[in-house]
């Protein structure tokens, strides 16, 4: 009780009838960073996404929705949206699911566990580039190893990035070996946190290993398994680097993405930034219906 | 298994729980130790398989030309050779950015850092112990702004950065980096503030420090784990970034190495094969050896950092 009220004392300022301006002081560098170069951007995007900017173009104009309405007519688009959406949903269960298994087992009794977390942690350290070239260099169907090797046991894939059908999973796999560090290390402070004693109580009831990971770590681990979704359909929405450095988009627009078309529709090829604002308004409402949609779904309380 | 083990023995051997003393039995009942060893070598190995594809980049990068597009691939690199790596740092060909990238992204990265340490840790301090108006709107658009994808604010900050005139300067690519990770550290150093007993800054306001004093003399010192975590969070994002760097920048000399490598890929033959291993190579000694030396503190950011990848 104590030293709750000298808490207390200590954070409230004296009433004196003025306003002190000392944490506003603290508080301007971050706000004006934050205002000028996020604040003002986003804002600023909402509205050249209504006019008809282009680069060099100093004088636009308020052109209504009319940005809008094309993206709806371009195809390149249209097909950019649904490449997104497949690699997201393609990637969603690997992706969930790999980290998951290795958090697990580096939980239980193992030797080295910092070390082997560290292992599986270091391509999550790499930058997307350097990640793309590493596959990139490894998918390559003349002299890449995994081609190699996969001719020799009797699978001869036609090489993942040189078709249409299969170039996606090549950046899911891709993504896969990027990411699954980061996550497998969320999922082992949310496994630290489960109490133990459920699991021995689990077992002193006899149940089986399989039987204690479906009734306490899947139900206890849910509000995990929520950030990590979250997390990952934001991030995979944005997918870009892995498809720039590995397959520009190709083969025959079957990794185009949306990131990627936003980009060469305002720095390479058409400079058009209403209509690039567009389309990032546009992903940014998907984003935000899948978001609240997993919130919906996957909300509850975790109670032990 | 291991965890059990402890904690049953922390009990103590005269007050065991009948509970704790059958589950105790269940887990003696158990081969422990060979499962122990069986599941870490099943690991290991998988560690290895999952570090393979890196593995490659370096032998590749260490090898001549001629053995790099053989086939069957050789995973010893026989003829050892640094050519690809002097020629990436030292020639004057068109692979030569590479060491001015790292330069670069080195400028980049700690700037980055600097701004973002400074910039959020002053903000965090009032946020977590003072009251004023305004203070939950602040901290609420802060938190909100983590969930505004990167991409929504690309061609905007583009047209400001241009007007600026900071296109293709360290400036343009500082500020915009450490704008990203501001948000996030902010709300990083504030819980970590929240944390901090309050009776060391009543002991100085006493002693009539005021709140500049408090702020660098007792909750700067006091925070180095939230810091380094932060440091190392900020320094990852600024040297891993692309797709900024990608718009911002179009002079050769100012690209930094993602940018620069991902510019290499475009000169893709079988001679470049070696020079982009090498570049990729180089790339990532920075973070893997603040890696080796953090590899706790990074975890632990990792896991108290969240909203970002």
């Amino acid at each position: 009780m104590g030293r709750a009220v000298t808490v207390f004392a200590g954070r409230r300022r004296p009433p004196r009838g003025r306003i002190s301006l000392t944490p506003y002081l603290f508080l301007l560098p971050a706000c004006l960073l934050f205002l000028v170069f996020r604040v003002y951007p986003l804002i600023n995007g909402l509205w050249l996404s209504f006019t008809n900017a282009r680069l060099g173009r100093a004088q636009y104009s308020f052109v209504g929705i009319s940005n809008y309405e094309k993206l709806l007519d371009d195809p390149r688009f249209l097909h950019s949206l649904v490449n997104t959406a497949y690699y997201t949903v393609a990637s969603t269960l690997p992706i969930l699911a790999l980290p998951l298994l290795l958090a697990v087992l580096l939980n239980r009794g193992i030797a080295f566990k910092a070390l082997l977390r560290g292992a599986f942690f270091f391509p999550f350290t790499l930058s997307v580039v350097t990640v793309g070239l590493t596959w990139l260099w490894l998918l390559d169907p003349v002299v890449g190893p995994f081609n190699y090797y996969m001719r020799r046991l009797g699978l001869p894939l036609p090489s993942l990035l040189a078709e249409p059908a299969t170039a996606m999973w090549g950046i899911v796999l891709t993504s896969l070996w990027w990411v699954t560090g980061y996550y497998l290390v969320i999922y082992l402070a949310g496994l630290q946190d489960i109490p133990r004693h459920l699991y021995e109580a689990a077992a002193i009831d006899g149940a089986s290993g399989w039987r204690s990971f479906w009734s306490i770590t899947v139900p206890l681990l849910r509000p995990v398994f929520l950030f990590v979704f979250v997390i990952h359909i934001i991030g995979s929405f944005q997918i870009f680097g892995q498809v720039f450095v590995m397959t520009q988009g190709g083969p025959g627009d079957g990794t185009r993405t949306v990131v990627q078309h936003l980009y060469e529709t305002a720095f390479q090829s058409l400079f058009a930034f209403g209509s690039a604002s567009a389309m990032a308004w546009v992903l940014f409402a998907v984003i935000l219906v899948f978001s609240l949609l997993q919130f919906r779904i996957l909300r509850g309380h975790a109670e032990y | 298994m291991q965890n059990t083990d402890r904690v049953i023995s922390s009990a103590g051997p005269t007050a065991r729980p009948p509970v704790r003393a059958a589950a105790d039995l269940l887990s003696r009942a158990r081969p422990t130790q060979v499962r122990l060893w069986i599941m870490t070598a099943v690991m290991a190995a998988a560690a290895v398989v999952w570090l393979l594809p890196f593995i490659w980049v370096v032998v590749t990068s260490l090898k001549p030309t001629p053995d790099i597009i053989r086939v069957p691939p050789e995973w010893i690199p026989w003829h050892l050779t640094g050519e690809h790596y002097n020629e990436v740092l030292f020639s004057s060909s068109r692979t030569a950015r590479i060491g001015r990238a790292f330069l670069n992204s080195t400028i980049i990265s700690l700037g980055s850092v600097a701004l973002v340490l400074v910039t959020s840790a002053m903000a965090a301090y009032p946020l977590a112990r003072m009251r004023f108006p305004g203070r939950n709107l602040i901290f609420a658009t802060l938190v909100g702004s983590l969930m505004v994808p990167n991409v929504v604010t690309l061609v905007p900050q583009y047209i400001l950065i241009q007007q600026l005139g900071w296109l293709s300067t360290f400036q343009g690519l500082i500020v915009p980096e450490a704008g990203v990770v501001l948000a996030f550290g902010i709300f990083l150093l504030r819980q970590f503030f929240l944390n901090i007993p309050t009776e060391l800054e009543d002991a100085a306001r006493i002693d009539g420090a005021n709140a500049w004093q408090i702020f660098v003399r007792i909750i700067l010192p006091l925070s180095h784990p939230a810091l380094g975590a932060l440091a190392i969070f900020a320094f990852r994002s600024a040297w891993n970034d692309f797709l900024w760097p990608l718009i911002a920048v179009n002079k050769p000399d100012m690209f930094p190495l993602p940018v620069a490598l991902a510019l290499l890929r475009g000169a893709y033959s079988s001679e470049s094969y070696g020079p982009i291993m090498a570049g990729a190579a180089l790339s990532a000694v920075p973070l893997f050896v603040v890696f080796l030396v953090a590899n706790r503190r990074i975890v632990e950011g990792m896991q108290l950092s969240g909203l970002k990848g």
